[in-house]
């Protein structure tokens, strides 16, 4: 035990100590946070502003009820005309991106098969622009025709009736932000797992292109070689996880403070007051360690070894580990059809069964335990995982003790698995 | 005797092949044993099973008079195996800390003793290097130090020369015999049979998975010795062979080299000289070397050992 000591000290120290960790805990929340705001960002920026053409047969959109709304939003602007431009025109010929033909219309039934003629594919983004031109100048002229006067329209704007869905069995009563939270917590597993499962599997190679693992293994058994280099590795990991609650927490609490001054940090930690109302936070952060712990012990030991069968060349590793990854991203797509249905067969299933339970269980929890996750469940699943991990390493240890001394020869996973269950 | 390590019957028996079949050894304490076989003869396989790699399929280990406890005894056994090297970006004082405190070392006497031997290799100035800015025979300095450090009383060396230049070499044969003085026992595995001659004084052949021969370097010689002798004498070269108790195999100058026959000895060729009047300049036995009844034990086996179904 002693001596595994020594080695989850080494595996911890080596890793912690390199620029690469710094810079890694450092950036990764950054690129985290750039990579969301990235996703709004070109969302915003690819909405084009069209120049739109209408034909009206109608006569309820004219030019004054079209320049009045190009007035009140001029992201894109309609143009009316009198006749169809010509069907084979360039839009550079006629200066339209587009034209829409409007038939006789009766303005108490409206229609809802209105085609906008296009050049180009434009996304939902740009063409949604200009179908909420039209149905504010429609809206305009269904205010006239009713003769509702501005009373009755701030009436018609304001009242309404909501729906919003509370599971009377669990505190937490928001879904939207459960959604949220699930799929955060089921990503940040994804990544710990494959980014700290493919360093177990490096670390091990590494070891055997050395040829310093017989030197080891005199000295210590390959199973404790193996256990130390996974805990190690996995204390790092949780090392920068903790590291990022710190910082969240530090961010939170200067927020607070200084949150009346500046108008975006109050919203920011009111949204994050919300959120953390809404939850149970000490109940989501023990289930993600345990889940984080479990599902990396799970997946780092058959990485491991993955990475004490194969020799140097990295091509091999990549197709022996294939398999083990494709398990990872079933999980995440389990996971996608869990957070849309959290109480369906596939979501209880699969957070149930080892392979996908520390992603898929980790994106249901947020949405409230007893409630949509029952205590059995929860039970059964983290009885699973702790059997399952069990499992591998005892699985991986037998292959690792095989693997690390082999030399030259290139291995299958049918190979692989007679070892485990070989004698010896 | 006083057997510090003694091999009884052990097996190891791979998929494909019987690695170890059958070998018994007495080691024993202060020795410098040789363990010499063809590549594959399962010599690898066998100083694994005494180093607690791998456990014996049948026959047992004793180690210092009990049976051997991989757990216990491995930090008694200092190995340096063939397949050898180290973590390329680790400092060098930090690895041999960590090599010594995986042997059950404390950190501040290992760093004592790494002191020691650093100073003695004229190696102090190593520490703070990374090992992959140490030249091959610098890594296998620094790699012989490591093996050694923990005051292991039975070292196994495995190919110890191998990538090493002749200064070097003689450093580490120099600390190979004060260590075998000092009671360490030596177990030195290589193909090369002039440093086997150099260095041991009792080997074990070993050949597809089998122990072939076992013994002192002298009492080997002496099996395997022809009866042939080098004589020198003045007139030799013109002695007239009749009747002679001896077949000349070859001639150079006045210098023969004989085969005695089979019912005469070394006594019956001197008297034949002497009283033909030659004037004897060197008499002496010829033995074979190592070299010569490894290739005449073994030499017939193919190359690489055929895998056989068992």
């Amino acid at each position: 035990m002693k001596k595994t000591w020594i080695i989850i000290e080494r595996e911890y120290l080596t890793r912690v100590r390199k620029k690469t960790f710094v810079i890694s805990t450092l950036l990764f929340p950054l690129l985290y946070v750039a990579l969301i705001g990235g996703m709004g960002f070109i969302a915003e920026k690819s909405k084009e502003t069209l120049t739109v053409a209408v034909i009206d047969s109608s006569g309820y959109f004219t030019k004054e009820a079209i320049e009045a709304e190009n007035q009140v939003d001029p992201s894109s602007s309609l143009v009316l005309l009198t006749s169809a431009p010509q069907q084979n025109n360039k839009e550079e010929e006629n200066g339209y991106d587009g034209y829409i033909e409007i038939p006789s219309l009766n303005w108490q039934q409206g229609t809802d098969s209105l085609i906008f003629k296009t050049y180009k594919s434009y996304g939902s983004a740009s063409t949604g622009v200009v179908e909420a031109k039209l149905n504010r100048i429609w809206r305009r002229i269904l205010n006239d025709s009713l003769q509702l006067d501005l009373s009755k329209q701030a009436i018609l704007a304001q009242s309404k009736i909501g729906l919003v869905t509370k599971n009377i069995s669990d505190e937490q009563a928001n879904s939207a932000t459960a959604e949220g939270i699930g799929y955060f917590a089921g990503f940040l597993v994804y990544f710990i797992l494959l980014i700290y499962g493919s360093q177990v599997m490096m670390g091990v190679m590494e070891e055997k292109t050395n040829r310093i693992a017989e030197v080891i293994v005199s000295s210590v058994r390959p199973f404790q070689m193996m256990l130390g280099k996974i805990l190690g590795i996995g204390a790092v990991a949780l090392t920068q996880f903790l590291i990022w609650i710190v910082f969240v927490f530090v961010v939170y609490n200067v927020g607070v403070k200084s949150g009346t001054s500046m108008g975006f940090m109050a919203e920011a930690v009111g949204g994050i007051q919300r959120m953390i109302g809404s939850v149970n936070v000490p109940l989501i952060l023990g289930c993600f360690a345990f889940y984080f712990l479990g599902g990396f012990f799970f997946y780092a030991s058959l990485y491991g070894a993955i990475g004490s069968a194969v020799n140097e060349d990295m091509r091999e590793a990549q197709s022996l580990s294939f398999p083990v990854t494709m398990l990872v991203i079933l999980s995440i797509a389990i996971m996608t059809a869990a957070v849309a249905n959290p109480t369906g067969p596939i979501a209880v299933w699969g957070s149930i069964i080892p392979f996908s339970s520390p992603i898929v269980m980790m994106a249901r929890i947020p949405y409230g335990v007893p409630g949509t996750v029952p205590i059995w469940q929860l039970v059964l699943s983290m009885a699973l995982l702790i059997a399952g991990f069990l499992f591998t390493v005892w699985f991986a240890g037998k292959i690792y003790r095989t693997g690390i001394l082999m030399y030259g020869k290139k291995v299958t996973w049918k190979e692989m698995i007679r070892w485990a269950f070989t004698k010896g | 005797m006083d057997s510090i390590l003694s091999l009884k019957n052990l097996r190891k028996h791979f998929e494909s092949q019987k690695a170890v079949d059958d070998i018994s050894l007495e080691i024993e304490r202060g020795q410098i044993f040789g363990l010499l076989g063809p590549n594959g003869a399962g010599k690898t396989t066998l100083i694994r099973m005494i180093t607690g790699i791998f456990y014996p399929d049948q026959g047992e280990i004793f180690f210092d008079g009990k049976k051997f406890d991989p757990q216990l005894d491995v930090a008694k056994i200092g190995y340096m195996p063939e397949e050898r090297g180290l973590y390329k970006k680790m400092k060098v004082g930090e690895q041999a800390l960590y090599l010594a405190q995986l042997k059950g070392l404390d950190k501040q006497a290992a760093k004592q003793k790494i002191e020691n031997w650093f100073g003695r290799f004229g190696m102090e100035s190593w520490w703070d290097k990374k090992v992959e800015d140490l030249s091959k025979g610098m890594g296998q300095k620094l790699q012989f130090v490591t093996t050694v450090l923990h005051d292991p009383s039975l070292i196994i060396l495995d190919e110890p020369f191998s990538g090493l230049d002749p200064v070097n070499s003689n450093l580490i044969k120099d600390e190979i015999f004060r260590l075998a003085q000092q009671g360490s026992t030596i177990i030195f595995s290589t193909h090369r049979m002039e440093q086997v001659e150099e260095i041991c004084n009792h080997i074990a052949l070993v050949n597809r998975g089998k122990k072939i021969l076992d013994g002192t370097v002298q009492e080997i010689k002496q099996h395997y010795k022809q009866h042939q002798y080098s004589v020198s004498g003045y007139g030799i070269e013109k002695l007239s062979l009749d009747q002679a108790p001896f077949t000349v195999v070859s001639q150079k100058e006045n210098t023969l080299v004989i085969q005695i026959a089979a019912q005469n000895n070394s006594s019956d060729v001197l008297r034949f000289l002497l009283d033909r009047n030659i004037q004897i300049n060197a008499f002496q036995e010829l033995l074979p070397s190592l070299n010569d009844i490894f290739i005449q034990l073994v030499g017939n086996t193919p190359t690489a050992r055929t895998f056989e179904k068992i």
